[in-house]
């Protein structure tokens, strides 16, 4: 299998700040320098040099986080899949932590224009005590017709994993159809976004609270909150744009931030 | 060996104590509101339910299972039940099909034992696994040589049934409607069995996303009348 691009990232903590200890990038991935918005944790944005991704392109990205380390991945901007006459884009992501380490792994939204197919294979390994931030959105992008659902689908599937046994498995596959846009699906919106985090810390009482403050936000969305087979929570939301997504996912952020890792809130868009 | 028609029957009455009558996987969250009002739109829910949910999940497990069970892959079996209650993100929907795969377990190993429901049984009392009608129905099943096609098919027939009797109890819906419901639906229920037949491993557990945020807002409703 040919990459288009792959990148390798190591976060080790030295004292009391987490550094890269290694990192490594081809082909059309790239990786800024890391900035310390969170000055004992580095951040790093995942650059994607070309346009977007075509047809038959295939990325690999690997995280580990060793005990302690605490890490940020984003990206830079969207990613745009175009159509993709003869084979899938297929992105593969793996994501080692060791005991107690922090990985927030947040990419702005996946765009999917027309005739698009894109497969996403996410796999988690958690050590004790290992805490996961991570969120996705996946948008549909402008066709000449005016069709909300013009690709041809999308599948995403996130398996999280401790003591080698699967304790979540989030599976999120659109394939338009007559269906898509209504009753248990896609509810009348067009664009999907999760958040989801695993944190010892995560109790009911929490969870209820997050859910009070997206619900006070009074946003044009449907969403979920419920708690996951381990200790985190999992928020699932249907939306009409991603501007609802990100204040949405953001926001809920911002409490996990403050309230279960208790640090200050970080900004990592720049628009 | 008993008729094999007797036990399908069994299994596919409304009456058979699975404790699926206290559960509606999200759909009170519809009902609540009034999305699901009456014979039009639970129709249009149910359709949808079985073409997405149960093609997807809770079929395509039992398909996979029966198969596991058949190339004698234990370890597969068990996998399964790992892979529906870590993709169940909905907390008490996850716990709904625990305790109703436990009680099916447990009442069809009274009925029909084999080796594999004793198995899975003390899997679930030792925790190590959790417990799924789907995968209970696929182990009887196959432990009493009712093919695949008939299995699963019987398995979304007796699920569809409990959601239409939890269904006139819920909205309310006349019985008759009901059982014009079950049969209207019975060319899908043929296109949804070969439609199982046809995916692949990689395709189980996808979610549908809006049932899945019901199920979640079904935790939070102040009134209701099922578990989930």
């Amino acid at each position: 299998m040919n990459l288009t691009g792959a990148m390798e990232l190591k976060a080790e903590k030295k004292a009391e700040r987490t550094i890269l200890s290694h990192c490594y990038y081809e082909g059309a991935l790239k990786l800024t320098r890391p900035v310390y918005l969170d000055e004992h944790a580095p951040s790093v944005y995942m650059i994607h040099v070309g346009g977007g991704y075509v047809d038959g392109d295939v990325y690999t990205t690997k995280i580990h986080a060793a005990e302690e380390a605490e890490v940020s991945v984003t990206t830079q901007s969207h990613t745009k899949v175009y159509k993709t006459p003869k084979e899938p884009v297929v992105q593969k992501t793996s994501i080692h932590m060791e005991e107690n380490s922090l990985v927030e792994y947040m990419p702005d939204p996946l765009i999917a224009y027309e005739k698009a197919r894109f497969v996403q294979e996410t796999d988690v390994y958690m050590e004790e005590g290992a805490r996961l931030i991570y969120s996705d959105m996946m948008t549909p992008g402008w066709a000449e017709d005016g069709r909300a659902f013009s690709y041809d689908w999308i599948r995403s599937r996130l398996k999280i994993y401790r003591n080698g046994r699967l304790v979540v498995f989030d599976h999120l596959f659109l394939e338009p159809d007559e269906s898509i846009s209504g009753l248990m699906q896609m509810e009348g919106y067009s664009h999907a976004g999760m958040l989801m985090v695993i944190h010892e810390k995560v109790d009911e009482a929490f969870i209820e609270s997050v859910c009070d403050l997206l619900e006070k936000m009074n946003l044009e969305a449907r969403f979920g909150i419920s708690e996951l087979p381990v200790k985190g929570f999992m928020l699932r939301i249907l939306a009409q744009n991603t501007k609802t997504l990100e204040e949405l996912i953001y926001k809920a952020h911002d409490e996990i931030r403050s309230r279960l890792l208790q640090k200050d809130i970080i900004r990592w868009r720049k628009y | 060996m008993t008729d094999r028609l007797l036990p399908l029957l069994q299994f596919s009455d409304s009456n058979f104590p699975s404790g699926a009558f206290s559960h509606s996987f999200g759909l009170e969250t519809y009902i609540q509101e009034e999305v699901i009002k009456d014979k039009q739109t639970f129709s249009e829910a149910l359709f949808i339910y079985l073409e997405k949910q149960l093609v997807y999940v809770d079929g395509l497990a039992c398909r996979l299972a029966w198969e596991t069970l058949e190339a004698e892959n234990e370890t597969g079996f068990f996998q399964l039940d790992e892979v529906l209650f870590a993709s169940c993100l909905s907390k008490e929907t996850r716990l709904g099909n625990q305790r109703i795969g436990e009680r099916m377990a447990r009442l069809c190993y009274d009925l029909y034992p084999s080796f594999i429901l004793e198995k899975y049984i003390k899997e679930m009392k030792a925790k190590r696994y959790y417990g799924h009608s789907a995968l209970v129905f696929a182990a009887v099943a196959f432990h009493l040589g009712i093919d695949k096609q008939t299995a699963v098919k019987t398995y979304l027939f007796s699920t569809l049934n409990s959601l239409v009797q939890n269904a006139v109890r819920g909205i309310p819906l006349g019985q008759t409607d009901g059982q014009k419901l079950l049969v209207e639906i019975q060319t899908e229920i043929e296109k949804s069995t070969d439609e199982i037949m046809k995916l692949s491993e990689e395709d189980l557990a996808a979610v549908s996303p809006g049932l899945e945020v019901a199920q979640m807002q079904h935790e939070r409703l102040h009134v209701r009348i099922f578990m989930s």
